[in-house]
């Protein structure tokens, strides 16, 4: 039997998709031909909100519709994904993607007007159902979660936190060793109690392991989460959700690399590729507490860099102030950086191109031949949220040592180390990215 | 070196054809069968539809000995027929006729059938038997006769006559001659299948020595205009021409001559022609010198003020009796036919005419259209490389402009009709390169061809509305079941779902122009296959 929860999104889920779906047939009642008018997924319209800070769909919309031979089939498989989408939900069922997807593939065999006939299937891939499906979230306005759709869950958390999911109450401080897997439909979570201070996300689960068993999150009044790599939606909503209801803020521990500092950003403003969900699973307030790379090398290195005329100016034009931030001295001592870092490989080098622009990398690499690896970017000019005096010193001091290191060599310094000083030292004295 | 006396004699035309048959398409056996019947074939034609007569022709080939490779050729028509006392000249004795006046016909000089029988009593040495009556006469004539070679003089061997008990008219010829049927069967069938595109009009049927009956009916009521026999234009004249005129004329003054017997030559023109020879116009006309017989030829040709020759002389098959043929022989998408206004050469009317079929049972391009030449209502089947119609269609013709990429369905048929055809050579089946009968060609085939491309253009937007309409068609039972799935009860789900489907093939229709039938074609045949 559903929970109450459970029953109410149903219900609402299956309002939405047939008011929807009325005012199709509506049109095709009045002889018109149906139109399906759904925002645009592309890049060209998703921006970044500087207001709200986060990655939004633009107003662009699409009309899909069915009398036009390009749009016809999407349009027939938005249709038919709607429908087995609503019957699932009135069928108490919880399908995931692939799910999906096979539900809806069977061949539609029909006869050309040359008298041939035809086999062809309502979709080949996965790929495209899923395509569908984000069509679906966005042409309604919900999220996947509200359909009821499930995601393999990733995310975990433990802390002093007690929430009801399902008709169970669970109390996330008696996990023991294991830690609550947060599951697909974070909504559907009602949070019954909370006594923390902040959460701490940590990208990589190994960490995340031993700063529990350490018992990290009761002795600092922690939630402590892990998104066990890329974060997937329902840890994105979790960690909103509870932000955004307890008011606490959310400090993000990835590794230091291009990566790493892109999931940040995701947790922060959302993907590109699905901005449609960033209103719902973006949450702006988050902080970037580490692994920076000035916790690594500190600063000399970027203040050799901005001592140079020409370098300076450039790189106050793309971040004013850059040139005057709090000097910074690293967390790290000589040998354990040669022992700890890792060289940067070229795909680190294009991503994090991506992040700040090609004008930074032009300043701040060194090394002719590494320069030219990056040449094929030039004319990009960065994300405008990691257009910061912050993220400009950061990237650039990659780019000069062309190195990164993962959370695990904070750990490996000791976990005492990580957990008791490198954490609550940067908390105290507000070392953070915002 | 010893002198060589050479000994000159006469010889009879007769004996000229006899010993040089090869000139006349009498080759071998092969060609001398397909010769035999088109000689017959033709002269049955122009004793029909030339005088308005929708042809009945009928050919029977039969093995006429158990051992030898003989066969008896009887063609029958409903012709004309020929007066009894001309019969044993007009199949026994080889001559030029003197004729002076002209028309479109067939056969110019009577000269095949004469060779025909030569070849006959050359292989076989059996005699040519002649049936024939014209309407109005009482009797029916009967001939038996041979040619004498050496005299060039018909030989009757039996003649009678009897009572017609109907008014029939027509003329039955019939000879034996040596050849080979087996190898010459299919050119033969070629011939007739070719002809019969061009003659919609006529009832052709022809009995093979195997007894197989090719029929081709007549299919339309309608015929060609026939030719008006008209006298020459001054341009188209020659030497040998003037020579027999001036000596057989009874006109007395050559002025006289000249406006009786040219067209387009008044009293005023005469003059200017003849101050221009420098002849003087009462000259009576068999005193002209050989001199003054070139310079009135030179005079003739060089004026240029004539009115151009009249066309009334030609026949031509007209539009619909071209579309006619090839709609029966080919079965097209699209057929259509034009008839060239008349032009000139060389003082010689013609028309050029051209049809084209498309698709359907037309025969494949493969880099080139497939093209059936005629002249003068007479298929040419050989040497059509050197053909200007053959050039024309290869060299002047940029198909790629007309929508048209081989290999394509697509046939092109030229006919050119004229007073005097300009074969190339002896052969009579190929037409040369004249500059103003190419141009026509050109201008006649680039005409029918506008039309196809239109056709063309148009069947690819349609083709193109329909697969588009097909591309959105295919999904509607998809798309209604979806939202009767989200919107109707179980009750009535089939239901919603079936109005659905009505009204969105209604939409689909409407947006594409294609049929509603046709669309629900489609989702029916999806329907029954779910």
């Amino acid at each position: 039997m559903p929970s109450q929860a459970d029953l109410a999104a149903r219900n609402k889920a299956l309002d939405l998709i047939k008011s929807s779906m009325k005012s199709l047939v509506e049109q095709i009642n009045e002889g018109e031909k149906p139109v399906l008018v759904i925002p645009k997924r592309t890049l060209s319209n998703t921006i970044y909100d500087l207001r709200r800070k986060m990655l939004l769909l633009g107003p662009e919309v699409q009309h899909r519709s069915f009398t036009d031979v390009n749009e016809a089939k999407k349009f027939m498989q938005t249709l038919l994904m709607a429908s087995i989408i609503f019957d699932a939900l009135r069928n108490n069922e919880y399908p995931t993607i692939r799910d999906l997807y096979y539900r809806g593939k069977h061949s539609i065999s029909y006869r050309t007007v040359d008298g041939k006939r035809i086999n062809e299937n309502t979709w080949e891939e996965q790929r495209e159902s899923d395509s569908v499906i984000r069509d679906l979230e966005v042409f309604l306005s919900v999220l996947r979660e509200d359909l009821l759709i499930l995601s393999k869950e990733k995310g975990k958390v433990v802390g002093n936190l007690v929430i009801r999911s399902g008709d169970d109450t669970i109390d996330l401080s008696k996990m023991g060793h294991g830690a609550y897997a947060i599951e697909p439909t974070p909504d559907l979570i009602e949070f019954v109690d909370v006594d923390a201070e902040y959460i701490l996300v940590v990208e990589k689960d190994a960490v995340f392991q031993q700063l529990h068993r350490y018992g990290f999150w009761r002795k600092y009044k922690a939630i402590l989460v892990t998104s066990a790599g890329q974060p997937d939606r329902a840890t994105r909503r979790f960690v909103r959700r509870l932000s955004d209801e307890y008011k606490l803020p959310v400090y993000i521990l990835a590794d230091s690399d291009p990566y790493g500092f892109y999931i940040y950003s995701v947790f922060k403003a959302g993907s590109i590729t699905l901005s449609y969900e960033s209103e719902r699973l973006a949450t702006p307030s988050a902080k970037f507490i580490g692994v920076m790379m000035t916790d690594i090398f500190g600063d000399s290195v970027f203040r050799k860099i901005v001592k140079d005329k020409d370098s300076r100016k450039i790189l106050e034009e793309i971040t004013p102030g850059v040139s005057e931030l709090k000097p910074k001295s690293p967390y790290l001592d000589e040998s354990e950086r040669s022992n700890f870092i890792i060289k940067a490989k070229t795909k680190d080098l294009e991503r994090a191109v991506e992040l700040v622009g090609y004008k930074v990398a032009e300043v701040c690499i060194e090394d002719k031949e590494v320069k030219n690896k990056v040449k094929k970017k030039e004319g990009l000019t960065g994300y405008p949220w990691f257009s910061t005096p912050e993220w400009t010193r950061e990237i650039c001091i990659f780019f000069n040592t062309l190195s990164k290191l993962e959370i695990e060599a904070m750990a490996s310094k000791g976990l005492k180390f990580l957990a008791d000083k490198y954490i609550p030292e940067k908390l105290s004295v507000g070392d953070w990215i915002d | 070196m010893s002198e060589l006396r050479e000994v000159y004699r006469a010889v009879s035309p007769a004996e000229f054809f006899y010993k040089y048959r090869e000139i006349a398409g009498f080759a071998n056996p092969v060609r001398a069968v397909y010769q035999t019947i088109r000689e017959l074939v033709e002269n049955a034609l122009d004793a029909t539809d030339v005088h308005g007569i929708p042809p009945d022709v009928k050919i029977t080939v039969r093995k006429a000995d158990e051992t030898q490779d003989f066969y008896q050729i009887t063609v029958e028509d409903n012709g004309i027929g020929i007066p009894p006392n001309i019969v044993p000249n007009a199949f026994g004795k080889v001559l030029f006729s003197s004729k002076y006046v002209l028309r479109q016909s067939r056969g110019m000089y009577g000269l095949g059938v004469k060779m025909v029988v030569l070849y006959a009593q050359l292989t076989t040495g059996r005699p040519v038997e002649i049936i024939t009556s014209k309407s109005g006469y009482k009797r029916i004539y009967y001939f038996k006769l041979r040619i004498d070679v050496n005299k060039n003089e018909p030989v009757v061997i039996e003649a009678g006559s009897w009572r017609k008990t109907r008014d029939w008219h027509g003329t039955i010829v019939s000879v034996t001659i040596e050849g080979d049927w087996n190898r010459a069967k299919s050119r033969v069938l070629e011939y007739l299948y070719r002809t019969a595109v061009v003659l919609p009009y006529a009832n052709i049927v022809m009995v093979t020595p195997e007894n197989e009956i090719v029929y081709y009916p007549r299919i339309v009521n309608i015929m060609p205009k026939p030719p008006v026999e008209t006298k020459p234009h001054p341009q188209g004249t020659d030497l040998e021409f003037m020579n027999s005129l001036v000596k057989n004329t009874d006109f007395k003054t050559i002025e006289e001559l000249l406006v009786k017997s040219f067209q387009s030559i008044g009293d005023v023109t005469a003059k200017q022609i003849l101050q221009t020879a420098g002849i003087d116009p009462n000259k009576k006309p068999s005193e002209l010198s050989d001199n003054e017989l070139l310079s009135l030829i030179n005079a003739m040709k060089t004026y240029d003020k004539y009115k151009p020759p009249s066309s009334r002389a030609l026949s031509p098959l007209g539009e619909e009796i071209i579309k006619a043929g090839l709609k029966r022989a080919f079965n097209p998408e699209y057929v259509d036919a034009v008839s060239r206004r008349p032009g000139a050469y060389s003082g010689h009317p013609f028309i050029v005419e051209v049809g084209i079929a498309y698709g359907g049972n037309t025969p494949i391009g493969e880099d080139k259209p497939v093209v059936l030449r005629y002249a003068n209502k007479i298929p040419l089947l050989y040497d059509e490389a050197t053909d200007v119609i053959s050039e024309v269609v290869k060299e002047d013709i940029n198909w790629e402009n007309y929508m048209i990429s081989f290999p394509a369905p697509l046939l092109i048929l030229v006919h050119i009709c004229s007073t005097k055809i300009p074969f190339k050579g002896v052969g009579k089946e190929s037409i040369a390169d004249i500059p103003e009968i190419r141009r026509e060609i050109k201008l006649g085939i680039m005409e029918v061809t506008r039309g196809l491309k239109q056709f063309l253009s148009k069947k690819i937007k349609e083709e193109e509305a329909k697969r588009k309409a097909e591309a959105v068609a295919k999904y509607i039972p998809e798309v209604a079941k979806s939202l009767a799935v989200i919107l109707a009860d179980e009750s009535n789900l089939n239901a919603l779902r079936k109005e659905i489907i009505s009204k969105l093939t209604t939409i689909v229709a409407r947006k594409t122009g294609v049929s509603f039938d046709l669309l629900h074609g489609i989702v029916k045949s999806i329907e029954a296959e779910a």
